[in-house]
């Protein structure tokens, strides 16, 4: 009984948190209009400060388009204890979100790809999986 | 454990960006920022396997706490 109370007041609680911080976001844009910045400005801040784009992503780790997973893992693995130690929680922040997002991308790629192997009946186990050029080598 | 700031950089930099890249606060004075600055610096160096990126980042962002706080020239 008290269960369900309970449970209700959360999801009334997340609603209206919810609802408050969309508002607050969308308040904060006004003013930030009102302060002069422009609707290209703001959709810039608001996806580079939500979104990581996959070039961003990859410039802040120092790696290449066409890099292995193993290198990307290596930078990030460098970068975060460098800032660990001595770097700032920031910095730190931004390695790790490239890292998540180009890990997140990566694996979409590859399953994408995958995806597209089997359907044409190729085999998916080889260790070409960045880039997006169809090579049709005739497979071996 | 805080949470990890989300997304990627500022399009352009702003004092509070530049101070959270360096971990002083926004009013920080000149020789704290400076050691900020070189500790993260040596931390982040592109030739010691940091990216550079990141280090033109650390750089800006010095120069953005201390320009300001000379009230030197503007860059616009």
């Amino acid at each position: 009984m008290a269960a369900k109370i309970i449970a209700n007041l959360l999801v009334a609680g997340g609603t209206v948190l919810f609802r408050a911080a969309s508002q607050a976001y969308r308040q904060a844009i006004v003013n930030g209009t009102r302060a002069g910045m422009t609707a290209e400005g703001v959709q810039q801040a608001a996806k580079s400060a939500k979104q990581l784009t996959l070039r961003e992503a990859e410039m802040i780790l120092g790696v290449e388009s066409g890099s292995s997973w193993q290198d990307v893992m290596k930078k990030y693995e460098h970068l975060m204890q460098a800032n660990e130690k001595n770097g700032s929680f920031y910095l730190q922040s931004k390695v790790y979100s490239s890292y998540s997002n180009l890990q997140s991308k990566v694996y979409r790629a590859k399953e994408r790809l995958e995806q597209e192997f089997q359907e044409q009946g190729l085999p998916t186990d080889g260790p070409e999986g960045g880039q997006q050029q169809q090579q049709q080598s005739g497979g071996q | 454990m805080r949470a990890f700031y989300k997304g990627g950089f500022q399009p352009e930099m702003n004092r509070r960006e530049a101070a959270l890249i360096l971990g002083v606060r926004e009013s920080a004075p000149e020789e704290k920022v400076k050691e900020a600055h070189r500790r993260i610096m040596i931390a982040n160096h592109p030739d010691a396997g940091g990216s550079s990126f990141i280090a033109a980042k650390v750089n800006e962002a010095k120069d953005m706490l201390l320009g300001k706080k000379t009230g030197g020239s503007s860059i616009f």
